[in-house]
């Protein structure tokens, strides 16, 4: 077995689901301005239900479905019942109710499945494919394919077509695009939608491989929010820097150890943030 | 005068029925939630089962135990003030039944008492203080370990340890046992938020290793089987102590390689037992267990009872449980009745050793004796 092959691999699946999650994150921060902590529950929602439902005798293709609903519904809910009538509320009290919606989830996952971690079974069956000395398995493969895939096919939307423009203008400035005759509700709720659809998938892709409990969503929610800070909150950005980070993070727990992942990772974010901040730190205008 | 002294004969009865009827206050410290939820509620349980059945049978000396839970959420701060909260309200003995660091945390503070009994591998109480260990501690399984690979000819492992407290305990361990008996120790570390643990199994399962060994307990665990079930590793899997529950079997049957094998308390399988009081212990925690909770009981459950055990003995056997030198007296020359005998003294505050450590293997889904490695 060839260890650098399969950091490689490691390193494109771990980056494929820093993707998922950061884009869904980016667009509800984009359109909305609130950074949605409650983003990474979509996960743990799909993954739990889906065990449950497995368990309970229903086809594995509609048990995904249903749990990907109820994800569905949980992130629309959020937007429309929760954060829409309080849209004049300051944004750092709105981030503070995703949290505790966080934590509302966390507890209805414990009621609903207990706290022992749960999985379901793959979708993509098959022999694992061997290339260069590394495995992946085919669920990994389609976790690598639909991650970057799905990632730049919401990039591209918001920057090339119609509604996806209007879903940033959204964010940019509310009243000017309303003026202009964009739905500016309309448009948060499909950022919210998206963003919960692709949690979602990365949990249906994910779990199999893995396992999940009720806390596994502020987890994700800290995955997608390293990959969203990196990329700038850029839709397009997210997914470069969701494969350098996937990347990164698995080669220096290969040949580091992971013990030096988290010091290295978050030292990785604090450059990215200063060189981002640059132009506000030199007053405002770029540094001669 | 006389009607006095009738009142005074009364006031003194009245008391000494209130003494008596006082329950006795059990306080325990568990993470009934946060990510070492799986570990406190099924300590939780075993807690429980005791004091129901205690109560059902009119408590101890004609008190009713009491035990009260509170939730640390595996944080240590949280536990320190759960256990200075129950020295507050008088609890004679303390149940630490939360994580290394919670237990870390909580050990300093009982100094003075009550006796904190710890179910815990990972932390070995010194023998100056009040608390005692009532499994074999993680050198201990460590130990049995190397036994195991001694008696099958194999000199070396490969081992992935978790990046937190527990998993920092079992690589000291590993590093000490195997260093010890001039066996060669291949480790990879990973991150408790690691999705995929293809990359640590590729650095220590090279062609050379028979036996590779993960101490992660948990959703973590899981992973390092799947990725190993992925890989086509060839060699036997051995994963931890905590993981010899249902719910971990339930989690990997699918997917488990083709021998995947445990470190446990012998107790885990009363058939291996030999005949006598200890496997009719086991059995009955078992069959009690499983008909007030409705689930197969596991490794974690018998910890509990191995705790509830001396707590018991504790109570019914000494004249005042609340005199913590004569308690810690007590049980440092006293052998405990329980599924392994416990035996504390007072250069040692742990009740087991790896003589009650057995190396198990899941077959059909249940944990038997595992077999020689060079048997396949």
């Amino acid at each position: 077995m060839n260890l650098f092959s399969q950091a490689v691999i490691s390193g494109l699946m771990l980056g494929a689901v820093y993707a998922f999650l950061g884009i869904g994150l980016v667009l509800a921060y984009r359109t909305a301005r609130i950074l949605n902590l409650a983003h990474g529950e979509a996960f743990a929602i799909t993954g739990v239900a889906a065990a449950l439902l497995v368990k309970a005798g229903l086809p594995l293709l509609a048990a995904l479905g249903l749990s990907l609903l109820i994800a569905l519904a949980f992130a629309l809910s959020l937007h429309r019942f929760v954060l829409r009538p309080r849209a004049d509320w300051p944004a750092a009290t709105l981030i503070l109710i995703t949290l505790g919606a966080a934590f509302v989830v966390r507890g209805v996952l414990i009621l609903a499945g207990g706290t022992d971690p749960v999985s379901f079974p793959a979708l993509f069956t098959g022999m694992p494919l061997r290339i260069a000395g590394g495995v992946i398995p085919m669920q990994g493969i389609a976790l690598v394919l639909l991650g970057f895939g799905v990632s730049a096919a919401v990039g591209v939307y918001l920057a090339r077509t119609r509604s996806g423009k209007q879903l940033l203008a959204a964010a940019e400035n509310p009243f000017a695009a309303e003026l202009v005759g964009v739905d500016v509700e309309r448009a948060r709720l499909v950022a919210y939608g998206i963003g919960a659809i692709l949690g979602a998938l990365a949990g249906i892709l994910l779990i199999p491989l893995i396992a999940v409990d009720f806390q596994s969503g502020l987890a994700m929610t800290l995955r997608g929010f390293i990959a969203a800070a990196i990329s700038g909150m850029s839709p397009l950005g997210v997914l470069f820097s969701g494969i350098g980070l996937g990347l990164f993070e698995s080669m220096v727990g290969a040949y580091l150890g992971a013990l030096y992942q988290d010091p290295v990772m978050f030292f990785l974010l604090i450059l990215v943030a200063l060189w981002q901040s640059r132009h506000i730190r030199f007053g405002g205008t770029r540094r001669a | 005068m006389k009607r006095n002294l009738l009142f005074l004969a009364l006031a003194a009865i009245a008391s000494a029925h209130a003494q008596t009827a006082r329950p006795i206050l059990i306080g325990e410290v568990a993470p009934l939630t946060g990510p070492a939820a799986t570990v406190g509620t099924r300590l939780n349980k075993a807690s429980q089962l005791w004091a129901e059945e205690v109560n059902a049978k009119g408590g101890i000396n004609g008190r009713k135990i009491e035990l009260a839970t509170c939730n640390d959420e595996g944080r240590p701060d949280k536990a320190a003030a759960c256990l200075r909260d129950f020295q507050e309200k008088g609890a004679v003995m303390i149940f630490g039944n939360s994580l290394t660091a919670s237990l870390r945390a909580m050990q300093p503070l009982v100094k003075n008492g009550p006796l904190l009994l710890i179910p815990s591998p990972n932390v070995v109480p010194p023998a100056d203080s009040y608390a005692f260990q009532v499994s074999p501690s993680d050198l201990h399984l460590t130990e049995a370990i190397a036994k195991y690979m001694k008696e099958n000819g194999l000199s070396k492992i490969g081992m992935v340890a978790a990046t937190d407290a527990s998993g920092e305990v079992g690589v000291e361990s590993a590093k000490k046992v195997f260093n010890d008996q001039k066996m060669e120790l291949r480790l990879a570390r990973i991150d408790l938020r690691a999705t995929d643990a293809s990359t640590q199994l590729a650095s220590v399962a090279g062609p050379d290793i028979k036996l590779v060994y993960s101490s992660y307990t948990g959703a973590g665990a899981a992973t390092v089987v799947k990725s190993f079930k992925i890989l086509g590793l060839p060699q036997p899997l051995m994963v931890s102590y905590g993981n010899m529950s249902e719910a971990f079997v339930n989690l990997i049957k699918d997917v488990a390689p083709p021998r995947l094998l445990g470190t446990s308390v012998a107790a885990l399988v009363p058939d291996q037992m030999p005949a006598g009081a200890e496997r009719d212990r086991a059995r009955a925690f078992f069959d009690a267990y499983a008909k007030r909770f409705n689930e197969k009981p596991d490794m974690i459950n018998l910890l509990g009872r191995a705790e509830t055990d001396v707590a018991e003995a504790v109570l019914r056997k000494t004249a005042n449980p609340s005199d913590y030198p004569a308690v810690k007296k007590f049980l440092e020359s006293t052998p405990i009745e329980s599924f392994h005998t416990q035996k504390f003294s007072s250069t040692n505050h742990v009740g087991l050793d790896a003589s009650s450590v057995m190396i198990v293997e899941l077959k059909d889904g249940n944990w038997i004796k595992a077999q020689p490695i060079s048997s396949r």
